[in-house]
């Protein structure tokens, strides 16, 4: 069973990736939409979901990785571009997630979007004082290429969160979520775990916004921190599942779907349906859809035997 | 001496919560405390695992000074505790709940595998194995008790500091209780240090029992001689019912 | 060094800090006796906005009057959201527990819907009316004679607020349950009726507020936020539930930041404030007086 599944997977990758070769413009736009919030998602999860430490501010993460990539645009080749701005996130999420983390609740959640808002703040003013107040970015890699390496990173941030949830490093965190003080009595390395979590959870949505970048011409720090963006990636994951990796798809799936129906033509109306559905998971689900049937399913394996 | 407590006080702001508090224990000991509601036994506890400081006094372990540390490196030393009110991690299988303290406590193990194993061999133990798969939050009062003293022993610790774990137990879980506890014991090769008001528990288990109230030591020494004590006597019938 | 000693400057800092102390004190209020961190607060002063907007173009009636029927609207609003979620919630645990938990994400949920919906309603264009803009000059200060009434009924209104709060029957029963729920219920004060007063009256003060700056500012859906995280700030500041400390808290950071933004730029001002946010949280949890509740 467990190897079909793998089967399974590998060929849905492999059908998935060589699409780049042959699909239209329009479907290579939607998987890149797609496989960009499948790698928000997972990112995602890998801080809030297992942690519980809920960030509302993660688009800054994206926001600074595309600012980044943007100010070595023609000094470096491409994709070197790219990995450098996940280092420097990355790094930098080291560095700030320190006395960050310290804060705990509902506080870190106000806290994280208030370093979102800050450092979009701060891009703004700095790229005033330099003059620029639009990036464009020409000559970027046609989409094929940035479809399939947005692919790649949605694989990428679904193995690792696969990973991390089955390691010893996940128990870690997971017990952090469920009660931080007792995790501490049975000598979890509470502060530790937590800021690797962070600086993990910062690499690929850094990366990811570069490459959006390229994908839309232009740099701009309204668009780049778009708190819409953080909220999105919360609702997908909340809706899917945040304790494992198969729920962000779930949410990923829905949300893009609706939406591709509503945003052109009713952007209010696919806002208030994100606001409900937030609050109904929340209150009535808030394992998740994955999460919902993983524990039907270990119910009904119960009441059998 | 393993564990040795040198005339410890705390005070949180006017409030002195135990004071002069003097003793020490043996290793592979079973060492009783007693007490009223707020005399201060969860208090000394807290001192102990570290998540709390003496405002006066030291504690040693094997003749390293332990206040002071963090929780985890207390934990890391070989000390465990349970929570009074149980703290369980509820999201998580109750496999995962023990197998946590095997990959953190002073265990250290690296290999989930490994771990794994390991908590199902003390799951067995505390007769939880048949639970092993079910979310932590859906266990009965008693399970959870049971969950409760799996993850410390998880830990692989030398000292044992368990909080009123039979509160609220019905007199045959009681007995199991007993029987599981002097079973680890055995087993662990631990030394235990029991805060507990089911009498029954610690006449039994207990070769010493400290007796406190209102912070201080009142009194110390074999089961017996304890019950005979009339500081003791005074403070339990004098004070209260 | 002069800008420091401009009267101008204090009449703006003033203001600023006056309306930011009516602002936090509705969201201390709430959080003081029911430990909800409303991120939808901006939103009242959103609402209150726009009632006093809309009576001014639909009824003609300025914002002095329309601000008791923005409270009113807004207290109402307090009222059905406690009769119809927080009674619910009290009888069944489970939610109850999602609720204190989650209450963030949950607000954050209502605040994305209550925007959206009144761009669906008012678009999300600028609004604005004129109301009492001639200038007039006192000294050095020039100010339009609406931010003189603003400044003035701001001030009698947060103050007697506080006074009330401080001295009354039901204000000593809501600081008591600022301090000490359980407590409260133990001596007899009715608590569910003083949270539900609580939130009436949060809620009510906020959207009056927003009914005075609707005459000073631009009127958005998305007008509230800055308000939300401004009194985020404030009640840090002051001390979770401490409503002095609230109140000196909202005038000080109308000072920081006014005077702040003359030293720096405009483009500085949220800079200004998100910065002060993050290092209160990390270095100040229990906020500068230092007698609130941490908030950590």
């Amino acid at each position: 069973m467990k190897r079909l599944s793998l089967l399974a997977i590998i060929a849905a990758v492999l059908v998935l990736g060589s699409l780049a070769g042959f699909a239209s413009e329009y479907m290579l736009g939607i998987g890149f939409t797609l496989f960009m919030y499948i790698a928000l998602a997972q990112s995602w999860v890998i801080l809030s979901g297992m942690t519980g430490y809920i960030s509302l501010g993660h688009v800054v993460f994206f926001g600074s990785g595309a600012y980044v990539f943007v100010l070595l645009w023609g000094l470096v080749p491409v994709w070197l571009g790219v990995a450098i701005s996940g280092l420097v996130v990355g790094i930098g999420a080291l560095i700030i997630g320190y006395p960050v983390l310290r804060v705990r609740g509902p506080y870190f959640v106000i806290l994280s979007f208030g370093l979102a808002e800050l450092v979009k703040n701060l891009v703004l003013i700095n790229d005033a004082r330099l003059y620029k107040s639009l990036r464009p970015v020409f000559g970027a890699p046609p989409l094929e290429q940035l479809y399939l390496s947005m692919f790649i990173l949605a694989v990428i941030a679904t193995a690792l969160t696969y990973w991390v949830r089955r390691s010893r490093f996940g128990a870690g965190l997971r017990s952090i979520r469920e009660d931080e003080g007792a995790a501490e009595t049975i000598g979890v390395l509470v502060a530790r775990l937590k800021l690797f979590a962070f600086a993990l959870s910062a690499i690929i949505p850094s990366m990811v916004g570069a490459i959006f970048i390229m994908r839309s011409g232009i740099f701009q720090p309204g668009d780049a921190f778009n708190p819409i963006v953080s909220f999105t990636m919360v609702t997908m994951a909340i809706i899917g599942g945040s304790d494992d990796a198969p729920g962000p798809f779930l949410g990923v799936a829905f949300l893009v779907i609706l939406q591709e129906l509503l945003w052109v033509n009713w952007p209010e109306v696919y806002m208030i349906i994100l606001g409900a559905l937030l609050i109904g998971f929340v209150l009535f689900m808030p394992t998740g859809i994955y999460g919902w049937l993983s524990e039907r399913l270990a119910r009904s394996r119960q009441n059998a035997s | 001496m393993l564990l040795e407590i040198s005339d410890v006080q705390k005070r949180f702001g006017g409030l002195v919560a135990l004071q002069g508090i003097d003793f020490s224990v043996e290793e592979g000991e079973t060492l009783g405390i007693m007490g009223a509601n707020g005399a201060g036994k969860t208090t000394l506890f807290s001192l102990i695992a570290g998540h709390a400081k003496p405002s006066q006094g030291k504690i040693t372990l094997a003749g390293q000074q332990i206040d002071g540390m963090r929780p985890d490196q207390i934990n890391a030393l070989g000390i465990a505790r349970t929570y009074q009110i149980v703290r369980p991690f509820r999201g998580l299988t109750v496999l995962e709940n023990v197998a946590a303290g095997a990959l953190y406590g002073s265990r250290q193990e690296k290999d989930m595998q490994r771990a794994n194993d390991f908590a199902m061999e003390i799951l067995s133990v505390v007769g939880l194995e048949g639970r092993t798969n079910d979310l932590a939050g859906n266990l009965t009062l008693a399970g959870f008790k049971r969950l409760e003293l799996a993850k410390a022993l998880a830990t692989g610790p030398k000292i044992l500091l368990l909080d009123e774990v039979m509160a609220g137990l019905t007199p045959n879980e009681v007995n199991e209780a007993i029987a599981i506890i002097e079973t680890c014991k055995q087993k662990y090769s631990l030394t235990v240090i029991i805060i507990e008001h089911v009498m029954k528990a610690l006449m039994r288990m207990c070769e010493r029992i400290v007796v406190l109230h209102h912070g201080e030591m009142i009194a110390m020494g074999a089961p017996d001689k304890i019950a005979e004590d009339d500081a003791v006597i005074q403070a339990y019938l004098g004070a209260e019912k | 060094m002069d800008i420091f000693l401009s009267f101008q400057l204090l009449a703006a800092a003033l203001i600023t800090g006056v309306l930011y102390a009516l602002i936090s004190l509705g969201l201390n209020l709430i959080y003081g006796t029911m430990r909800l961190l409303n991120v939808a607060h901006g939103d009242l002063v959103m609402i209150g906005a726009y009632v006093a907007f809309m009576a001014f173009s639909l009824f003609n009636v300025g914002p002095l009057v329309s601000m008791f029927g923005a409270a009113v609207i807004c207290g109402g609003l307090g009222w059905l959201a406690y009769r119809s979620i927080f009674q619910r919630m009290l009888s069944n645990s489970l939610l109850l527990t999602r609720l204190e938990e989650n209450s963030l994400l949950l607000f954050f949920g209502i605040s994305v819907i209550i925007q959206n919906l009144v761009i669906l309603f008012f678009t999300a264009d600028r609004q604005g009316y004129q109301y009492l803009s001639e200038i007039i000059e006192i000294g050095d200060v020039r100010l339009t004679t609406a931010r003189l009434v603003v400044l003035i009924v701001g001030s009698v209104i947060s103050i007697a607020a506080v006074l009330y709060l401080r001295f009354s029957m039901f204000g000593l029963a809501m600081n008591a349950l600022i301090q000490n729920r359980d407590a409260s219920a133990v001596v007899g004060i009715n608590v569910d009726r003083v949270q539900m007063s609580s939130l009436v009256i949060g809620f009510g003060i906020t959207g009056l507020a927003g009914a005075l700056i609707s005459v000073m500012e631009p009127i958005t859906p998305v007008m509230g936020f800055p308000y939300t995280m401004s009194a985020f700030v404030i009640i840090i500041l002051g001390g979770l539930g401490n409503i002095w400390g609230g109140f000196l808290a909202g005038l000080l950071l109308g000072f920081l930041e006014i005077f702040g933004i003359a030293a720096t730029g405009p483009e500085w001002r949220s800079v200004l404030v998100y910065g002060i946010f993050i290092a209160i949280l990390i270095f100040r949890p229990q906020g500068l007086l230092g007698s609130g509740k941490a908030a950590r």
